[in-house]
């Protein structure tokens, strides 16, 4: 349980800093930090079970089917990653309540900040892959929000589309690669596969599997040639780039490496593959980062470059090996974190991160410039410092490994790799702090608050405490580690400053001089490197991001060419097809053995009118006001078709969606030609009718075959089971809101949605091109010069409270008789949509203050907590209840739960409409307001 | 009477129909559109008045309940008549606003002292002075 919750807690913190935030920035990251806190304490609560070897478990079904199940597990690795992610974290939050300025939004950092922190832990302690796929996803979409937290900057939102891309892809690729394993393995549970080592490297889908899980890990551990979109992360505020961007999110790659380890490593594949990426990556950068002028771009690429080295230890396949990538996990997200805050540090002082700007801050901010000393020291593996003890054992190891049967290969690019490092680090170093102190800073700078410094001091206090007491301080934690990621096969070796003069001493001095040298010979080094021509990988990412676009465009171009004509001709012809498809496919559907009732005649009648209106729709559809008359006639013939089958719910809503239909079509037509303009050729024509009518014999067909057989429904379920499961006798209500109320749900959330889209279409009416097309407009015809007649505002004033009244009744007489929310909500428009229409919209909204968006969340949310009530009855969402009440005078009536549900459909259903019908007149008045200005623009000219 | 009252409420069927024949009669026969207009507003309902005072007759004496739905019908129908013959006739004023010109179209001038001219065309008087403000 306590293993959830330490995944949980930074999820929940994130809820709070948004509003947390107007109490204050101290409030704010203080109440952030709370969370992290009380999670690091959880965790290491846990330690002493985790260093005595136990691995703790937290289980919980979700989606068993799938094999997808929240299922947690601590052991060493993830203790490791965790103290990390939250320790790490903690230093962050307290370090970022210094570096925002007043001007950037801290809640909304601190939100995302936690996102990312709570999707990092899940991670790492995910026992089924399927449930770390999803938090895997997460890091990725949260960093994305961090990267780009800076929106105004055109580099962070590239930097962040960047990000995502890249480890977006990597992740689907390991969505793939995962779920072979969990094939492979037979299960999706971590601890299982961990355990199927043989059974997944004889497997046939190896391979694959292999080539997937690596795309997605080193995707999101940069490697080359992925390693790109790290670089332009760095248009991330400081505090992610050193969180995510050394300490934590980069590293989720390489803990996908270890976590896998025990299951896919040992192979010649692995070790080729692996080995080669983590040593070319680990060169290739480091040799960029020398000649990088950002001090955070130079992080950057160092970042890169020692994952590339871890990658590598891990790739080399030996227990000992792997504990020094473990080590050296630890040792870089001590020293890398601390860096990237120092540079944050001098950014935030000096108004500048250009090392070509800098120089001598060691005499004008001494604090901040000694803490970034000793952890550049420690990155370039100076003696005394964590950096030094696991380079030494990384190049022991290189020493020991056979590379393509040569044994020179690794040793040799390995010391190049660190003195490169050395290059960079000393030039991180000498260029920033040493040196001059110069007078044209852009901003004078000296040592910031004491919060923003004390992260960095801890970090290097643990960087020279490691370095001098490793076999104290880390071995533990590094040998539980290891333990897991070797699946108990650790070495017997003790970590220790001093090993005797073994190779990698030498290698080490080695490198140590030659990279002082590189240093000292800065300037030729750069003269020669810009001889080559070097690829630019933001160009090539937007080259190729645009052709994909394109051929996108293209393709949906092609698709969708915005004739309504075409897509409906589609549609329609689809639907014969399969119809066709389906009735030939079968047993043909012939007429049944059911006799035909005898036709009366206001069957007749209704039936002469419907086709008289329908065929008067096609021949005058041009006239648009016309045929919506015809359409109106339609619709009363549905209701009196409703009405004679004794469906009179049906019936009610029918002519009330009528009316409201046709009156909101109305004013819509209002701005819309009054004729439609004859386009279609005779052979589009033919082809329409040809379509239509096969369409039209279909479904006549269908109709016929159908109602001339008997056959069995749910109706009489439903029939017998009103009153007594849902204490109404009004069959269509109790289905609507207790039998099927999850359906009515549903609907109630789209009708708000639709709503919704109403407003975002008209609204864009009033903004940009379509707002100057609008106060160009000018009305057909002649207006009318009392666009409120006072006999109709009268007669529709007398009507309001009788109107009303009867929406009340309708309502509340829906359970058992005829009515209900829905018809009622109808009727209320209506009776308000009168209001409107006849004493104009802003008489009416003048007197009707009422927030009609706020109408549709109101009834989603009454109709959602009406559903949420049965839980406390221990009863499944949206279970119905209802009891007998007397009342005095009144007498005795019914009052059911149904009541709250109908109560929300009433409410969607007037918000909707009055949404719809605000925003339409919102449209018409600034028409006709644009309208005015022009006829007195006219006659000023004219007088 | 029991007699009587049957006897009254045939009458009243009797009337309401002849008057709602007269209406629908005037519609088909009269020559334009507002002299037309008057047949289905006044003939008609008065028919279909004679037949719901009919009806209330025919509740209460003869079932001996009390009957409301004509009552709410009566006033409907009383509300929505001259709204929709309103709307109907104005509706054909603009539509032939035109044609003005010919006898048939040409509309007498408003009644009354000012000379504002016909609401719906032209503005009326304190319309204009808001606008002159």
């Amino acid at each position: 349980m306590n293993l959830a919750l330490i995944v949980l807690l930074p999820f929940i913190g994130a809820l709070f800093p948004a509003f947390l935030i107007r109490s204050g920035r101290n409030a704010c990251a203080y109440g952030t930090g709370v969370f992290t806190l009380v999670a690091f304490i959880l965790l290491l609560v846990q330690a002493p079970a985790v260093f005595s070897g136990q691995v703790i478990q937290a289980r919980f079904e979700w989606l068993p089917q799938l094999g997808l199940n929240v299922n947690f597990f601590l052991d060493g690795l993830g203790f490791l990653f965790a103290l990390l992610i939250l320790g790490i974290g903690l230093l962050i939050i307290l370090y970022a309540r210094f570096y925002l300025s007043h001007n950037d939004p801290m809640g909304r950092f601190y939100v995302y900040l936690m996102l990312f922190q709570g999707a990092m832990v899940g991670i790492v302690l995910s026992d089924n892959i399927l449930l770390l796929l999803i938090f895997w996803e997460l890091t990725s979409l949260s960093s994305f929000l961090l990267i780009g937290y800076w929106r105004h900057l055109p580099e962070a939102r590239q930097g962040a589309r960047m990000a995502l891309a890249v480890t977006g892809g990597g992740g689907l690729a390991l969505i793939g690669g995962m779920i072979l394993l969990g094939q492979i393995a037979g299960s999706y549970d971590l601890s299982e596969i961990l355990q199927a080592g043989d059974q997944i490297r004889s497997s046939s889908l190896y391979i694959p599997a292999l080539l997937l899980i690596l795309t997605g890990a080193f995707a999101k551990s940069a490697q080359f040639p992925l390693h790109f979109w790290l670089p332009h992360a760095m248009a991330a505020p400081t505090p992610v780039s050193a969180y995510l961007h050394s300490a934590t999110m980069v590293k989720a790659g390489v803990f996908l490496l270890a976590r896998v380890w025990p299951a896919l490593s040992g192979t010649p594949e692995w070790f080729y593959i692996v080995t080669s990426f983590g040593l070319v990556t680990m060169i290739i950068s480091a040799w960029i980062a020398i000649f990088k002028d950002d001090l955070k771009g130079l992080l950057a690429f160092s970042t890169v470059s020692h994952l590339g080295l871890i990658t590598m230890l891990f790739g080399f396949g030996t227990p000992l090996a792997a504990m020094a990538g473990v080590f050296h996990i630890l040792n870089h997200a001590t020293f890398k974190a601390a860096l990237f805050m120092s540079a944050g540090i001098v950014d935030h002082e000096a108004h500048t991160r250009d090392i070509r700007r800098l120089g001598g801050l060691l005499f004008l901010m001494p604090i901040t410039a000694t803490l970034a000393l000793v952890a550049a020291a420690s990155m370039a593996g100076i003696p005394l410092l964590n950096g030094f003890i696991s380079k030494e054992m990384m190049l022991e190891e290189a020493v020991h490994t056979t590379y393509l049967g040569q044994d020179w290969i690794l040793p040799v690019f390995a010391t190049l790799g660190a003195l490169f490092s050395v290059a960079y680090a000393a030039r991180f170093a000498f260029h920033t702090f040493l040196g001059p102190v110069r007078d044209d800073y852009p901003h004078k700078p000296h040592d910031p608050p004491f919060g923003m410094w004390l992260p960095v001091f801890i970090l290097v206090s643990l960087v020279v405490l490691i370095g001098l007491l490793p076999g104290l301080i880390a071995e533990p934690l590094v040998k539980i580690t290891t333990d897991a990621v070797t699946g108990g096969n650790t070495p017997d070796y003790h970590l220790s400053i001093w090993h005797g003069f073994t190779p990698a001493l030498f290698m080490s001095m080695i490198a140590l001089a030659g990279g002082l040298t590189l240093m000292a010979l800065y300037l030729p080094a750069k003269s020669f490197r810009e001889r080559f021509p070097r690829p630019e990988a933001k160009v090539i990412f937007e080259a190729i991001i645009e052709a994909i676009a394109k051929v996108s465009g293209q393709i949906t171009a092609l698709a969708h060419n915005g004739s309504l004509q075409r897509y409906l001709a589609v549609m329609v012809s689809a639907i014969i097809a399969v119809g066709f498809a389906g009735y030939l496919g079968s047993t043909p559907l012939g007429a049944g053995e059911r006799a035909m009732v005898p036709v009366n005649w206001p069957g007749l009648v209704a039936w002469v009118l419907l086709v008289a209106a329908l065929g008067a729709t096609l021949m005058y559809h041009h006239h648009r006001l016309f045929s919506l008359i015809l359409i109106g006639v339609v619709g009363m013939v549905v209701s009196l078709t409703f009405f004679y089958f004794s469906a009179p719910d049906l019936a009610l809503t029918q002519i009330s969606v009528e009316v409201v239909t046709v009156v909101l079509m109305l004013l819509a037509l209002n701005f819309l030609p009054k004729e439609t303009p004859r386009e279609s050729s005779s052979l589009r024509k033919l082809r329409d009718l040809v379509l239509s009518g096969l369409a039209g014999l279909g479904v006549a067909g269908l109709v016929y075959a159908v109602t001339t057989r008997g056959f069995e429904s749910i109706s009489d379920y439903h029939l017998a089971e009103s009153k007594p499961g849902g204490g109404g006798t009004n069959v269509v209500n109790v289905i609507l809101v207790d039998f099927r109320g999850f359906d009515t749900f549903g609907e109630i959330i789209v009708l708000g949605i639709a709503a919704l889209a109403i407003y975002a279409l008209l609204d864009s009416a009033l903004h940009g091109a379509a707002q100057r097309r609008l106060s160009k407009w000018v009305p057909e015809g002649v207006r009318a010069m009392d666009p409120h007649p006072f006999i109709l505002v009268i007669a529709t004033r007398v009507l309001l409270p009788l109107a009303l009244m009867v929406g009340v009744y309708i309502f509340l007489r829906g359970h058992n008789q005829p009515g209900g929310g829905f018809i009622a909500g109808l009727v209320v428009s209506i009776a308000l949509l009168m209001q409107y229409m006849a004493s104009g919209f802003s008489w009416a909204q003048h007197r009707l203050k009422l927030d009609y968006h706020g109408l549709i969340g109101a009834g989603v949310l009454a109709a959602g907590l009406t559903g949420v009530g049965a839980w406390f009855a221990g009863r499944p969402f949206l279970t119905s209840d209802y009891t007998y009440v007397h009342l005095p005078v009144i007498g005795e009536f019914e009052l059911a739960t149904a009541l709250g549900f109908d109560v929300g459909v009433f409410l969607t259903v007037v918000g909707a409409v009055m949404v719809a019908l605000a925003n339409l007149s919102r449209v018409g008045r600034r028409a006709d307001a644009a309208y005015e200005a022009q006829e007195q623009a006219t006659d000023g000219k004219e007088a | 009477m029991e007699f009587l009252i049957e006897l009254l409420i045939s009458a009243m069927i009797v009337v309401g129909g002849v008057f709602a024949l007269v209406g629908s009669f005037g519609l088909s026969k009269l020559p334009d559109l507002m002299a037309r207009l008057h047949a289905p507003t006044k003939a008609t309902t008065l028919g279909i008045g004679g037949m719901l005072i009919a009806s209330i007759l025919y509740f209460a004496f003869i079932e001996r309940t009390l009957s409301v739905h004509e009552l709410l019908i009566t006033i409907f129908l009383f509300l929505v008549a001259p709204v929709t013959a309103y709307l109907v006739a104005k509706t054909h004023l603009h539509k032939n606003r035109d044609r003005q010109d010919t006898a048939q179209f040409q509309l007498p001038p408003p009644a009354g002292t000012h000379k504002a001219g016909w609401a719906t065309f032209n503005k009326s008087e304190k319309q204009s002075r808001t606008e002159i403000r």
